[in-house]
């Protein structure tokens, strides 16, 4: 008898465990606890292990952090919201702006910020691809601070170059776009007569490298107030057909059923592609080429302007946080503490967040590029949010890409295909808007 | 005896206080884990919900989008499409499975081999089958090229990027199928193949009428849970082709519900789309059953 009633409370002990285990154990914080959520390779977790092991001396709290792959990360992050065991602070990227603060899943840390941080020696765009004043990104309060900013640069193998007797581009002087077919022919060749090629000019992917040709002929994804889909119009049309006709009328890159990015950004690591993008996270492993390399701006179209986009990533603080000044503190320290960011910097993962810090960097480094400022005027003077950061979802913009493959095979005109997929992407956009609760 | 009566109670209110207790365990766990999370895609799915906030009430208006949607219909059509998998899986574990029945040497070696894929991390294996199908050195072209044939950028073009994963999902399958197969043919009683063979059977009749019956309910098993495994195809689709591969030509149901709730904040259509295929799945099984009762009795 007394061995039943000990099974019956035990029993009723374990059940009663299963509910309880369900709603106690939050995350987040206790006392002088954070969580602090990122994603990324394991130099970035090195250089972040140690910036945030000073940040805990210096202001005597346990930062827990939870790290997933990149792939991981999202889904995980929206469970644990779902859940309600939101972290202190975690990475957020442009485009979940909108709807992170219409949800009231992120604090608005704009006081903080401007009481502590010199806006003046960070990147404008870093900062400002996390404001939001209801309607549009880019202007009003601060809700992330930039954890980095990804220029979307341009290089080409110098080796190659000499090699064909070319003269090398001129930093300061983008090619047009004929300049730059024209050279690209001249580097699309058979070097041991075998009878088929081994070398091309270049080697693009549509949905990274798309953009730089349309801004630079003067056409663009979305009007002034994004409430509009502007991507039938004929200068848009023009880029599009000039990035097909690379492959499909130039020949100057791989052919269509090989030309996706693993194998061009493979043929471009093993000396075969004359021009190819080159983001900040692509330097420490572009660093061991055994051909030399060098940054450029993108060849211009109409407008005589060059253009590309810069990418970023930004730290928020949840608003849920019980410990919010801390949590700001870490989200501000992470963005522009100079030891921290210098061991960002040091691990060759990214660009200082600080600008003055930037230039050191330009003048002292020793490894390749040569022409780092590159990276800087597009950070300080012509990068571009990506399209779809500045709404509310991506769902409209991904549009574009999906039925893009005959485009780029040659097989229609991507005026025709422009004209039919817009109404769509419009469709699309609107919906967002309406989620967001704009226009 | 009215003591007794009252003992005897005494005693069942305290058992039945005890069997309540350790039923409780596993409906608790019913209710908390299945039950409530069931209950709230329902509810869910009739909400505009973006994953993040509080799900706010919009009537059928989900529904009615994805009758709509013609992406929805595409990926339920590739999801079916993929299915041609299962049968082809069926026979051919069949006669993997004949095959390694026959007492001779090295059948353990070979029944391992056929399991190892079935034991694989399906992530690895899939990304194993994204280098074997590159366009440029993927193993399936070098072979292919031996033969003098040209073979296509497999994932990169939208009329062999679908075959190209049922393939791959058809090897990973087979080990699987192939073990029940063998058990069940071993479980075959010998004294039906003597009777036949008396009887003046051949081998074919013998397999037609003896072992094709005979390993019907683990056809039946197999057929039932590949069909709902087929119906929730996702990870070898959404590491092979990330994007959906070429024209929305890979996307499945479940990769697009996936990508509808994680990517583009709409959480509440991704749940009106899981009760769909749930419901689906339920009644594509439940008819299932009840053909396969049927058959059942016309043998007996």
């Amino acid at each position: 008898m007394k061995s039943r009633i000990l099974a019956v409370t035990a029993v009723s002990a374990v059940a009663l465990a299963t509910i309880t285990g369900c709603s106690s154990g939050a995350a987040g914080s206790d006392g002088d606890t954070i969580t602090f959520m990122f994603r990324g390779n394991d130099a970035e977790k090195a250089a972040y292990t140690a910036a945030i092991e000073q940040f805990e001396k210096d202001h005597d709290v346990d930062v827990k952090i939870i790290m997933t792959t990149a792939d991981e990360y999202s889904t995980k992050l929206k469970a644990a919201i779902t859940g309600k065991q939101i972290p202190d602070v975690f990475y957020i990227d442009p485009g979940s702006v909108q709807a992170y603060v219409k949800s009231g899943i992120v604090k608005d840390i704009t006081d903080k910020v401007e009481e502590s941080v010199d806006l003046d020696n960070i990147w404008e765009y870093g900062v400002d691809s996390y404001r939001f004043d209801g309607k549009l990104m880019g202007q009003g309060a601060i809700y992330a601070m930039p954890k980095d900013i990804g220029p979307f640069s341009f290089g080409y193998n110098k080796t190659m170059f000499d090699a064909a007797g070319i003269p090398l581009p001129d930093p300061e002087v983008p090619y047009t776009w004929a300049e730059f077919v024209d050279v690209a022919k001249k580097l699309t060749l058979d070097t041991n007569s075998d009878g088929t090629l081994d070398q091309w000019g270049t080697g693009l992917n549509v949905q990274w490298n798309l953009q730089p040709f349309v801004w630079s002929n003067g056409g663009d994804w979305l009007n002034e107030d994004r409430t509009k889909v502007t991507v039938d119009t004929p200068e848009f049309a023009e880029a599009l057909q000039f990035f097909a006709d690379m492959s499909n009328v130039e020949k100057v890159t791989p052919s269509t059923s090989d030309a996706q990015t693993l194998d061009t950004y493979q043929r471009w690591m093993q000396g075969q592609i004359g021009f190819f993008p080159v983001g900040p996270w692509d330097v420490p492993t572009y660093e061991k080429l055994d051909f030399e390399w060098d940054l450029i701006p993108y060849p211009v179209g109409a407008t005589g302007e060059t253009a590309t986009w810069t990418g970023t990533l930004g730290i928020a603080v949840a608003e849920t946080t019980k410990n919010a000044d801390i949590a700001t503190e870490l989200a501000i320290y992470l963005s522009t503490d100079p030891t921290a960011q210098q061991s960002l910097v040091d691990a060759g993962v990214q660009v200082p967040n600080l600008k003055d810090m930037a230039d050191e960097w330009v003048a002292s480094a020793t490894l390749p590029p040569a022409n780092k400022q590159e990276f800087l005027d597009i950070a300080n003077e012509y990068g571009r949010a990506l399209p779809a950061n500045t709404t509310y979802s991506a769902e409209w913009y991904d549009e574009l890409f999906k039925n893009i493959q005959p485009v780029l095979d040659g097989e229609q005109s991507a005026e025709d295909y422009l004209a039919e997929v817009q109404p769509r992407m419009q469709q699309l956009l609107d919906k967002a808007n309406a989620d967001a609760g704009i226009g | 005896m009215s003591t007794t009566t009252i003992r005897r109670s005494r005693l069942h209110r305290r058992e039945h206080l005890a069997a309540a207790a350790f039923i409780a365990v596993p409906v608790l766990g019913f209710l908390i884990f299945i039950a409530y999370p069931l209950l709230f895609a329902v509810y869910a799915s009739f909400t505009k919900w973006n994953g993040l906030g509080e799900p706010v009430l919009n009537g059928l208006d989900n529904y009615v989008e994805m009758w709509n949607d013609p992406y929805f219909w595409q990926a339920m059509g590739n999801t079916v499409f993929m299915m041609i998998g299962i049968p082809i899986g069926l026979v051919i574990s069949l006669l993997l499975a004949l095959a390694l029945n026959r007492k001779m040497r090295g059948t353990t070696f070979f029944r391992t081999v056929y399991y190892v894929p079935v034991i694989s991390s399906l992530a690895a294996v899939a990304i194993l089958w994204q280098w074997a199908y590159n366009g440029d050195f993927g193993l399936v072209n070098q072979v292919l090229a031996f033969f003098g044939i040209d073979g296509p950028n497999w994932l990169q073009n939208a009329d062999t990027a679908k075959p190209a994963i049922v393939i791959m999902a058809v090897w990973k399958g087979l080990g699987f199928s192939m073990l029940l197969y063998l058990a069940a043919l071993q479980s075959v009683p010998r004294h039906l193949y003597e009777a036949a063979a008396i009887d003046g059977a051949g081998a074919f009749s013998q397999f037609r009428h003896i072992t094709i019956p005979m390993l019907r309910p683990v056809t039946f098993f197999l057929v039932v849970t590949s069909i709902i495994g087929g119906a929730q195809i996702f990870i070898e689709i959404n590491i092979m082709t990330p994007t959906g591969g070429p024209e929305f030509s890979t996307a499945s149901i479940v990769w697009y519900i996936w990508q509808k709730a994680f990517n583009y904040l709409q959480m509440g259509y991704a749940t009106a789309m899981s009760v769909v295929l749930g419901l689906l799945v339920f009644v594509i099984t439940a008819i299932q059953f009840q053909v396969n009762r049927r058959s059942q009795f016309s043998i007996e």
